[in-house]
């Protein structure tokens, strides 16, 4: 039954495709949530007055899903209402203005998803182990540092 | 007693070791910043990371210091420069 309520779903993905809003928004859509939260982080063209030509990211993978299922298991405590919780974060080459990450989050009432979104990505710059290079013009570049991350 | 543990390198680490990865004998029983100065002696142009990084021993973070670990074979160790995903 499609309108059956399921367990909670805690959804990873870390890929080198396009990645789709409707695809995150779809796989947390559930019948009791009046709320569905979406963060999309963008990469942006321009860094400091130089101009942004390509973006690399990489990621440890099998500790990057770890990471994420230690935050998933955070917002459950803190927000025990969230219903289902979705991560995909973009790999390798993204061209600028193209999503990087797109966070989902369901929950019966807005308050609860919005405040867990916004929880997810900033702690997700803090621990999950994903590095992102900015390629500029004159074929310099440079890896990047969050300022979530806590040992710099 | 030495164990053979996996090493992976990421981000500006692997540009200056260049490697992603390498499989090396190392003492079983050690701290975490004896185990860098390991990795520094193979490779030496990862000491201009030394106060930017940590390490992941078996994917846990642990911090460069007096810092205590045990490692099996198999394990993997990871140098883990600052984060910048999102």
């Amino acid at each position: 039954m499609a309108e059956a309520e399921g367990d909670p779903r805690d959804l990873v993905k870390l890929t080198h495709d396009k990645l789709s809003v409707d695809t995150v928004s779809d796989s947390v859509t559930c019948p009791s949530c009046g709320a569905i939260s979406i963060f999309i982080g963008t990469t942006r063209n321009s860094f400091e007055g130089m101009k942004v030509v390509q973006l690399e990211y990489e990621a440890y993978i099998p500790m990057a899903e770890s990471e994420l299922r230690k935050i998933y298991a955070d917002i459950r405590a803190r927000w025990p209402t969230v219903r289902h919780i979705c991560v995909h974060h973009r790999l390798g080459v993204v061209p600028v203005t193209e999503a990087s990450v797109i966070i989902g989050i369901s929950s019966p009432h807005r308050r609860d998803s919005l405040e867990a979104v916004q929880y997810c990505i900033d702690t997700l710059k803090g621990t999950v182990p994903i590095w992102k290079k900015e390629v500029y013009e004159a074929d310099e570049s440079c890896w990047k540092e969050n300022k979530e991350c806590q040992w710099t | 007693m030495t164990t053979e543990v996996s090493v992976f390198y990421f981000a500006k680490s692997a540009e200056l070791t260049g490697l992603k990865s390498e499989t090396i004998r190392v003492a079983s029983e050690l701290t975490t910043v004896e185990l860098w100065q390991d990795l520094v002696s193979r490779h030496p142009r990862l000491s201009a990371v030394r106060d930017s990084v940590v390490l992941a021993v078996r994917q846990e973070y642990l911090a460069l210091g007096d810092v205590r670990v045990s490692l099996r074979d198999g394990d993997e160790v990871a140098v883990i420069p600052p984060l910048s995903g999102g």
